[in-house]
């Protein structure tokens, strides 16, 4: 049995030490995707944030071939020492399931001015047949620096028009989109029409907006009597059949109340099973309505202006305690200006959420378990529960403060996957230069 | 019964006679004929009026005013018993007669020449030579609009352009030979380009800096410049200073960029003001100027959707409340001011309009001297129009009841002599009941008497039939043209009690017309006889009833009243009835982080008098209000070194170099991000020019007062800085592929302006230089033609200036720091500097700060290589350090992003906080004042809830020079009151729409957000909330 010491304490130096030995080697590897995990192992003594809403301070959280299989109080648990063939002693960190940043276009796109790296918008108004999971690039060199803040799992989704795409929901660290498909068609992108229109003209209701609305009750109409047998193929309507048979998602992206409202009526009354908005600006006037129809909430960045001058100056850093308050299933997501890259804030997000109100634990919930549970993914991922996969990570501190959050290790299906990227190399080739001069 | 006015009806007019000089078809007219308007009260001027006086008018001027007035033979006499002469109104804000402004074709292309040939200058919102007399032609449509208003004169200009050469005073008389009255009067500007197709000026900075260039160009060439080259638009120029100038303004804040311009310049101009000025009154009265008063006062918004509701902001919502009470804002801060029914939709709403602004404190003194007396005065006119005298020209009002008194009717306008009727007959005219009889022609027919009575409904005028005591219908269909009234008449027979043949005769009666003659009427009735259909003469007489019950008007004096809600600063949300005071301020027990050699040191600071006293162990004076801060932590305010807050524009992006344009003139000091941005502990910003072009515009440094002018938020006696910029932006690589033709469009072009550049800066330089020393010699030399963008190019070279470049890769970023090498300069601060770390040791050398994104990357090719510990990597070689925002949202917790510095490269807390504080601070040459904790700096000091670098602190408290400008609990009190004040406002609209005020839509204007790279104006009718690429 072998323990890891040089987590405890990740000091400048140990990072410098870690980079020499295996510079040379990631450089040529290109973080190549860990290998299947082939020992079975414990970390010890992890405050660890299992993803519910509880914390165990001091815990002892195994697992082998990728599930977790132990998850206790490392003071009362009896353990005999052969029981895993390594153990990671946490002491001082943290441990916690992977985070999830759905409704990103990560993975789809790599830089914002170059048209040809951008894959994540299709023209058309209707395009729920659009996959993305076959457009999300495993190479891109944004996602391991996403994954190295502790972003484990993302919902890679497609944007434009009225009905965007399909969405899917991907580890990252893979080799392939194949490798890493969770979920290869969760859920169709609807984006709610425009109630208000604004032109120089002034500001009224939308024109347009009763007959948006009708064609997209058209197309759902069209696409439940396809769904009761057809004689032709029709790429759209097919691909609506399992939000209306219920087993994928309808996500409606809708920010003002009365978009919420008229989405929310939407759902109700064409008997979705699952929907669950994408935004939601206006949530917490509509909190009741979202609890009776089970609807949950991806907020929007939390970082980000209120939207109108009066609106209270902390509107959008309140939400999120706003609607657990209320018992409103919510989640973080980052969808927005610099989306891709920016995606590596989330845990961010969440703390300032924190900073407004919300519950520590509740935050990290808002990163992980409640997404899953949007996502339909939370019987594998999104806490750290016996039987569910190794995908959590630990960080020498806490992970919702960029002050602290420092990943030493994290896990994938329990494969311990690289923390390095593109800009961590580039930070120690520079140091290097100045420290050779 | 009303009475009615006949006797001007009955006049021929005439007007003055054809002018000498044309040939006459036929006999010469002549207009030799004497017309008396008498027994009316003739206002004479502001203070006089004559009580049954009579004006004599003889071609077109008064020839006499007065009482006992002897009339020559063949005088007409009109009698005006009971009416009021007034002289008639003159409007100074016309463009009346002008041609339609011409806009040429748009083009995605740039378009940097000017497309109007000949010699003359460069740019074509410049019209300098333009004169509204030359262009105008009368135009009968404008002219009936006007003059049933009450207007007489306008001074007519053409509203296109920055300078828009001459006005004319034009009396509204179809012949434009005589109604000609000045052809050159005044002279007009405004910020706006117009129908101009060329790309310069893009922004209010480049509108303002073309129109101070075009003045210094003016007065070059007076001197020495027309040696060297012939210019028509600034010969034009030249002579347009001899006028009165208008300014024409769009908002508060323009008529203070404006002023300043005249205060430099040495013009004192009128302002056209927007109708918002009194948000800023003292600022108004300070630019000694007169303001033209629009009467175009917003209609209530019918804000009956909530959600529709909660997207007007609140100052669109006040304006409503407020901007009648505009006019008595100036008359009580002592502002001369006239009114314009420029943006007046009908303009014969004027009276109700000038009825409205007097409510708030206006009497008929006051409006005549606003609609009269004044704007004639203002363009030396005063002699010809503006009262009723011996000599001037017969422009006059003949009304039913003084100017303010709600039954005023204006009942005819003469200009010139020429008797306009104005009076029209409205629906109310039609009220009462018709008396009417009427004969067939057969032998034995008796006279027919039936009854109508007209009454009003909500459909309109319905007509009840009465004959013979019976109601023989209830509803008849009623039409009304100018002179005649229609009745259709179903009558139902079953209310006929008298079934006579008689009476069946009449009853199929259903067609009626008639006309009205002073109480008489007589007309035509159409009968079914025997499948016959004939017309018979009908008569009778007509008494007017008053069956208005909807809006009953009031003949009693009113109370003067006052807006429903209180000026706060600014004009909006947030914003407070006034701006808070310097107090001391003991607070005890924090963590201080002090970025002095102290270090983070427990204990209490004290604030004086806007300043920082003392740190550390503290003893308080007796009156200090004290704030027990343990646990809590206390630093000075965060400064952000790139910041496009509070701004009108951002970029000039026009020309590769735009070194004359200022951030500091268009400083917007409404705008929320502002307050949002103290709430995250920001006190002091550089406001940036942009990064579309290689030499940008000079920043303003500004300090968050929230509530005071733009002025007022400047730093005092701070350095000047300037914008440069690199790379992608400046190559314009992102912005499309038209954008393919200004120079440069490569890293190497880029390095080539900056030395062409300064090598001209230098030779302005010397030029100037020599100059002066030529001065007192016996040959002078010609005196150099002053160019603002040298200035400040030349201030550059004279370290005067200090220059903030954006900038990305290493290679860009050498080429600087050698070109400046070359030039004697250092490169003051690498703003963005994402590739700094490749390049630190070379910065260090060379001198140049590094302000940077903490982690922003991939967003454009040129930031592939950005990493997130370029700024840890910096900081180790020694450099200045900081992140700054670019970001209206970021800068708002950029404590947060000061916590990057530690989690990507292990920077210490305390070097880490420095990033947003006293190395900014150092950047921007402010450090004397600001970037620490220590006795004598501005007390700008933000108390914490927590370690500030942590993701859970909130700035609880922020203090700008020692003036608590957020505060978290007053914070909920302001949001509060907003929202009582919104219901307020939208219960008053709703009870003005009931009261039948017209609604209007809201304005759905929405503001942006600007970054580095945003083109164009801060409002917008489009919801986009984000802007790509940096």
């Amino acid at each position: 049995m072998e323990t890891y010491t040089n987590s405890k304490t990740l000091t400048m130096k140990t990072i410098i030490n870690f980079i020499c030995i295996f510079a040379a080697a990631v450089a040529t590897a290109q973080y190549a995707p860990a290998p299947k995990q082939s020992k079975s192992i414990l970390i010890l003594h992890a405050t660890t944030h299992l993803g519910t809403g509880e914390v165990i301070e001091n815990a002892a959280v195994g697992f082998k071939n990728g599930k977790i299989e132990l998850v206790g109080d490392a003071r009362t648990i009896k353990l005999s020492a052969q029981a895993y063939d390594q153990t990671i002693d946490a002491a001082g960190q943290h441990l916690y399931p992977g985070f999830i940043a759905p409704a990103i276009h990560l993975g789809l796109i790599e830089m914002e001015a170059v048209r040809a790296t951008s894959d994540y918008m299709e023209v058309g108004e209707i395009n729920p047949h659009i996959r993305s999971l076959i457009a999300f690039n495993t190479e891109s060199e944004i996602i391991p620096t996403v994954r190295s803040n502790g972003i484990l799992i993302a919902q890679p989704t497609p944007q434009g028009g009225a009905i965007s795409g399909t969405s899917c929901v991907v580890q990252l660290d893979a080799w392939n989109w194949e490798d890493a498909a969770i979920r290869s068609e969760d859920g169709v992108h609807l984006h709610w029409p425009q109630p208000y229109h604004r032109s120089a003209g002034g500001l009224e209701n939308n024109p347009q907006y009763a007959d948006e609305k009708k064609s997209l009750q058209n197309f759902l109409d069209k696409a439940k009597a396809y769904a009761s047998g057809h004689n032709e193929t029709d790429p759209r309507l097919e691909a609506m059949i399992p939000v209306i048979n219920g087993t994928s998602n309808l996500y409606i992206h809708a920010n003002s109340e009365r978009q919420i409202i008229e989405a929310v009526q939407f759902k109700k009354s064409n008997h979705i099973a699952h929907m669950h908005i994408v935004g939601g600006n206006d949530a917490a006037y509509v909190t009741q309505l979202l609890k009776d129809e089970n609807v949950g909430v991806m907020i929007p960045r939390v970082h980000r202006l209120p939207q109108n001058a009066g609106d209270e100056i902390d509107a959008p850093f309140t939400l999120a305690q706003q609607l657990h308050a209320a018992g409103v299933l919510f989640c973080f997501q980052n969808s927005g200006d610099m989306e891709a890259m920016n995606s590596r804030n989330l845990p961010f997000l969440a703390g300032t959420a924190v900073a407004f109100g919300l519950p520590y634990e509740e935050a990290v919930k808002g990163l992980t378990l409640n997404t899953a549970k949007m996502l339909q993914i939370d019987q594998q991922y999104g806490s750290i529960e016996v039987g569910k996969s190794a995908t959590f990570f630990l960080s020498s501190g806490d992970a919702l403060d960029m002050r602290t959050n420092q990943l030493s290790h994290a896990f994938i299906d329990g494969r311990e996957i690289t923390l390095r990227n593109r800009q961590s190399d580039l930070y120690e080739k520079y140091q290097k230069k100045y420290s050779e001069k | 019964m009303r009475k009615l006015f006949t006797c001007a009806a009955l006049l021929v007019t005439f007007c003055i006679q054809g002018q000498p000089t044309f040939p006459s078809n036929g006999a010469r007219e002549k207009d030799g004929v004497y017309t008396a308007l008498t027994h009316a009260t003739v206002h004479v001027n502001e203070v006089t009026s004559l009580d049954d006086a009579t004006v004599l008018i003889y071609q077109g001027k008064i020839v006499n005013v007065g009482h006992q007035i002897q009339l020559p033979k063949g005088t007409i006499e009109v009698a005006c018993h009971d009416k009021h002469i007034y002289p008639s109104f003159i409007d100074l804000s016309s463009s009346f007669g002008q041609p339609a402004i011409q806009v040429g074709e748009w083009s995605p292309f740039p378009h940097m020449d000017r497309d109007r040939k000949g010699a003359f200058g460069w740019n074509d919102a410049i019209h300098a030579d333009y004169a509204a007399s030359y262009h105008y032609q009368y135009d009968a449509q404008q002219a009936k609009s006007y003059i049933d208003a009450g207007f007489g004169a306008v001074l007519s200009h053409q509203k296109d352009g920055i300078v828009r050469g001459t006005g004319a005073l034009i009396a509204l008389h179809e012949n434009e030979n005589i109604g000609l009255l000045k052809s050159q009067t005044s002279a007009h500007y405004s910020f706006n380009k117009g129908s101009s197709q060329q790309d310069y000026p893009s922004s209010l900075m480049g509108s303002i800096a073309l129109l101070r260039q075009t003045y210094f160009d003016a007065q070059w060439y007076q001197v020495d410049g027309h040696h060297q080259e012939r210019n028509l638009s600034l010969e034009s120029f030249i002579q347009l200073q001899q006028f009165p100038a208008f300014f024409e303004t769009d908002d508060k804040w323009n008529v203070l960029r404006a002023d300043k311009i005249g205060d430099e310049m040495n013009v004192q101009y009128i302002f056209k003001g927007s109708g918002n000025e009194y948000q800023r009154m003292d600022e108004m009265k300070n630019t000694k100027g007169s303001f033209i008063l629009p009467l175009n006062f917003p209609g209530p918004m019918d804000l009956i959707d909530p959600l529709l509701a909660r997207q007007v902001p609140l100052e669109e919502m006040r304006h409503w409340d407020w901007a009648p009470s505009n006019a008595a804002q100036f008359k009580s801060a002592q502002i001369p001011f006239v009114f314009t029914a420029d943006g007046l939709e009908d303009k014969s709403q004027i009276l109700k309009q000038l009825q409205k602004a007097a409510k708030y404190g206006l009497t008929e003194q006051d409006v005549f001297a606003a609609m009269i007396t004044r704007p004639a005065q203002w363009i030396k006119s005063y002699d010809i129009i503006g009262s009723i005298e011996k000599g001037k020209y017969a422009n006059l009002l003949i009304t039913t009841a003084p100017l303010l008194d709600h039954h005023c009717q204006i009942e005819y306008n003469w200009v010139m002599g020429q008797s306009h009727e104005v009076k029209k007959e409205t629906k109310n005219e039609w009220w009462g009941t018709y008396d009417l009889s009427w004969k067939n022609d057969a032998p034995s027919a008796t006279e027919i008497h039936l009854t109508i009575e007209v009454t009003d409904s909500p459909k309109g005028l319905t007509a009840k039939w009465i004959q013979d005591g019976d109601t023989l219908t209830n509803d008849g269909t009623v039409k009304t043209d100018d002179a005649r009234i229609s009745f259709q008449l179903k009558p139902d027979l079953k209310n006929k009690k008298d079934s006579t043949a008689k009476a069946q005769q009449t009853i199929e009666a259903e067609y009626i017309t008639l006309q009205k003659n002073n109480g008489t009427v007589d007309g035509w009735i159409l009968v079914f006889q025997n499948q016959d259909q004939r017309n018979f003469p009908i008569t009778g007489t007509f008494t007017w009833v008053d069956n208005s019950t909807a809006h009953p008007v009031s003949d009693e004096a009113e109370e003067w009243i006052t807006p429903h809600t209180e000026m706060t600063y600014p004009f909006g949300a947030y914003g407070r009835t006034e701006i808070p005071k310097q107090e001391t301020v003991w607070i005890k027990n924090a963590t201080l982080w002090t970025n002095e050699a102290e270090g983070i040191i427990q204990g209490d600071l004290l604030i004086q008098q806007g300043k920082i006293v003392q740190v550390g162990k503290v003893s308080a004076p007796a009156n200090a209000v004290v704030i027990d801060a343990t646990g809590k932590h206390v630093t000075s305010g965060i400064i952000d070194e790139h910041s496009h807050i509070a701004l009108m524009s951002v970029n000039e992006h026009t020309q590769s170099s735009s070194a004359e344009v200022e951030e500091a003139r268009v400083i917007w000091p409404e705008d929320i991000d502002i307050y949002r941005q103290l709430a995250g502990g920001v006190t002091a910003a550089q406001l940036l020019h942009g990064s579309a072009n290689a030499i940008g515009g000079q920043s303003a440094l500004v300090k968050l007062r929230w509530g005071a002018n733009a002025d007022a938020m400047r730093i005092e006696n701070a350095d000047g800085f300037i914008k440069f910029a690199l790379g992608e932006n400046v190559k314009q690589s992102n912005a499309g592929d038209f954008n393919s033709v200004r120079f440069p469009q490569t890293r190497m072009g880029v390095e080539q302006v900056y030395y062409d550049h300064f090598h001209q800066a230098r030779e302005y330089g010397l030029a100037w230089k020599n100059y002066n020393a030529s001065i007192k010699s016996k040959n002078p030399l010609p005196k150099p033609r002053k160019d603002l963008e040298m200035d400040a190019l030349l201030e550059i070279l004279e370290k005067k200036r200090f220059i903030t470049c954006h900038s990305y890769v290493q290679s860009e970023i050498n080429m600087l720091m050698h070109m400046a090498d070359s030039m004697g300069l250092s490169i003051n601060t690498f703003t963005h500097i994402l590739e700094g770390y490749k390049v630190a040791d070379k910065m260090k050398a060379h001198g140049a700060a590094a302000s940077t994104f903490s982690d922003w990357w991939a967003y454009k090719m040129e930031v592939r290589d950005a990493i997130p510990y370029n700024g840890a990597l910096m900081h180790q070689q020694g450099l200045v350090v900081a992140f700054n925002s670019d970001d209206a949202e970021m800068a708002r917790r950029l404590n947060q992003e000061a916590a990057k510095a530690v989690k990507y490269g292990h920077v210490s807390e305390e070097e880490a906080w420095k990033f947003v504080t006293l190395n900014p601070a150092k950047m921007l040459h402010l450090d004397q004042h600001m970037g620490s904790l220590k006795s004598g700096k501005d007390a700008d000091v933000v108390i914490w809830s927590n370690n500030p670098l942590s993701v859970y602190a909130v700035a609880e408290k922020t203090f700008v020079d020692g003036r608590c400008y957020f505060d978290r609990e007053e914070d909920l009190f302001l949001h509060q009151e907003q929202w009582n004040e919104r219901k307020l406002l939208m219960d008053q609209m709703q009870q003005a729409i009931a009261n039948g005020d017209h609604p209007q839509k809201p304005s759905g204007r929405k503001r942006r957000h600007f970054h580095c790279d945003s083109d164009g104006d801060l409002y917008q009718f489009q919801d986009v909330d984000h802007e790509n690429h940096h």
